[in-house]
């Protein structure tokens, strides 16, 4: 097998980096979609809460691909 | 969808989308596996620094980067807009003064129901000014020509400069790693070709076989870059956001109001361990502030730059679509998170005891 042990270090940290935020972005829209069934008139408002909070898990990945990035090409 | 599909004028729009999705898609990298790839720019060069525009630095240590230049240009967009837009004030606004008048109404309503009216205004020019600069900053990144359009810098040079930065690190330099892009023609200012991907080469290939007379190995140093792709603009605004929330954080409470969160001697130990954790609190707020924008907007870049080489011309229009949406997300958060931040700095945590 040949290959790089930095490669291998670049995936892990955004495979694994991407697991966290991915499962809270599944509860996240898990839930709005259980509020949004509850009280179908606040749409506008869930969806824009929904929006903002599903943003703050991602920026959690991309400090994980920051990190994969910097290990990879610098 | 029969009904749909009956429809000559949507049927030949589906025909025509099909057809120029299949030819990107043959044209790009996919293609490029069967002998096809005509269309296949090759995979851009991701650098994380950014590229100093001129060959030498403009004074002392000092280089003029192509960040720097899109930050300038950003300026000058936003401050020709403002300048158009409030020329002539008027009661009845045109065009324009229209739109600004709606996104700052929008703003200072959201501000109010989150910090209170009188809070709101007095935080609104700092938070309307980092919305404004980071969305017009982001959505100037994209255009065509960011990127794309740049010095040419030769192969030998390029080779030099790894072997530089190789000796800096005590390694040894692989010549295998160095990639090289081969352009047309042999001006100084190169374009990202439309030419097969196969003009990637390496640099021992350079070294050894170099390349026919009427092209050029090297890479391209582009002229303009997305400002929020390098860390140190988003670091310059989340300093200033935090310097501001901190000074409207000592005006409203006092000095030892302010401090006495961070060091905090009348809650006994556990008081003042959450003084400290709240301290930290203060750093990690400085450094999420910064890598939240400076990674979204840099792993937009590269996203785009492998969907340039995975569909070229076509496929990559959605994607431009998405950052353009996560350009404006990621501004308006950057521009609440400040509010939030500065609405907390000046209410005092004992204000509930007295």
């Amino acid at each position: 097998m040949e290959g790089n042990i930095q490669d291998l270090a670049a995936g892990l940290a955004i495979g694994l980096g991407a697991l966290g935020p991915g499962l809270g972005i599944g509860i996240l829209a898990a839930k709005a979609m259980e509020a949004l069934g509850r009280n179908p008139e606040a749409a506008g408002l869930i969806q824009q809460n929904m929006i903002l909070a599903i943003a703050f898990a991602e920026a959690i990945a991309i400090y994980a691909l920051v990190v994969a990035i910097i290990i990879k090409f610098v | 969808m029969t009904r749909l599909l009956r429809n000559p004028k949507t049927l030949l729009f589906l025909i025509i989308a099909l057809s120029v999705f299949l030819v990107s898609l043959g044209g790009g990298a996919l293609g490029n596996a069967f002998n096809g790839g005509f269309l296949g720019s090759p995979i851009a060069h991701i650098q994380l620094p950014a590229e100093s525009v001129l060959t030498d630095p403009l004074i002392g240590n000092f280089y003029l980067t192509n960040t720097m230049l899109a930050t300038w240009l950003t300026i000058a967009i936003l401050l020709v807009l403002s300048l158009v837009a409030t020329r002539k004030v008027s009661i009845i606004p045109g065009r324009l003064q229209n739109l600004f008048e709606v996104l700052l109404e929008f703003f200072l309503n959201l501000m109010e129901s989150i910090a209170g009216p009188e809070n709101a205004r007095k935080f609104f020019p700092l938070v309307m000014t980092i919305f404004l600069f980071i969305l017009a900053a982001n959505w100037v990144g994209i255009l065509p020509g960011f990127a794309t359009i740049g010095r040419f810098e030769p192969g030998d040079e390029v080779i030099h400069h790894a072997e530089v930065k190789a000796e800096k690190e005590h390694s040894h330099l692989n010549l295998d790693e160095v990639q090289l892009q081969v352009f047309d023609g042999n001006n100084g200012v190169a374009i990202l070709p439309f030419g097969s991907i196969e003009s990637v080469i390496t640099g021992r290939e350079f070294e050894e076989h170099g390349v026919d007379s009427d092209r050029r190995a090297g890479l391209l140093v582009p002229f303009l870059r997305s400002s929020n792709t390098d860390v140190n603009t988003t670091l310059a605004i989340a300093i200033v956001a935090m310097l501001m929330v901190h000074y409207w954080g000592l005006t409203s409470l006092g000095i030892f109001g302010h401090l006495g969160k961070f060091l905090n001697f009348k809650g006994g130990p556990i008081g003042f361990a959450v003084g400290i954790l709240e301290a930290i609190g203060e750093v990690a707020r400085l450094i999420s502030f910064t890598f939240r924008l400076f990674g979204n907007i840099f792993a937009g870049e590269v996203l785009l730059a492998a969907m340039a080489f995975l569909l070229p011309l076509i496929g990559i229009i959605p994607f431009l679509g998405l950052e353009l949406f996560v350009g404006a997300i990621q501004a308006f958060i950057f521009a609440m998170l400040t509010l939030v931040f500065a609405s907390l700095a000046t209410i005092s945590h004992n204000s509930e005891e007295h």
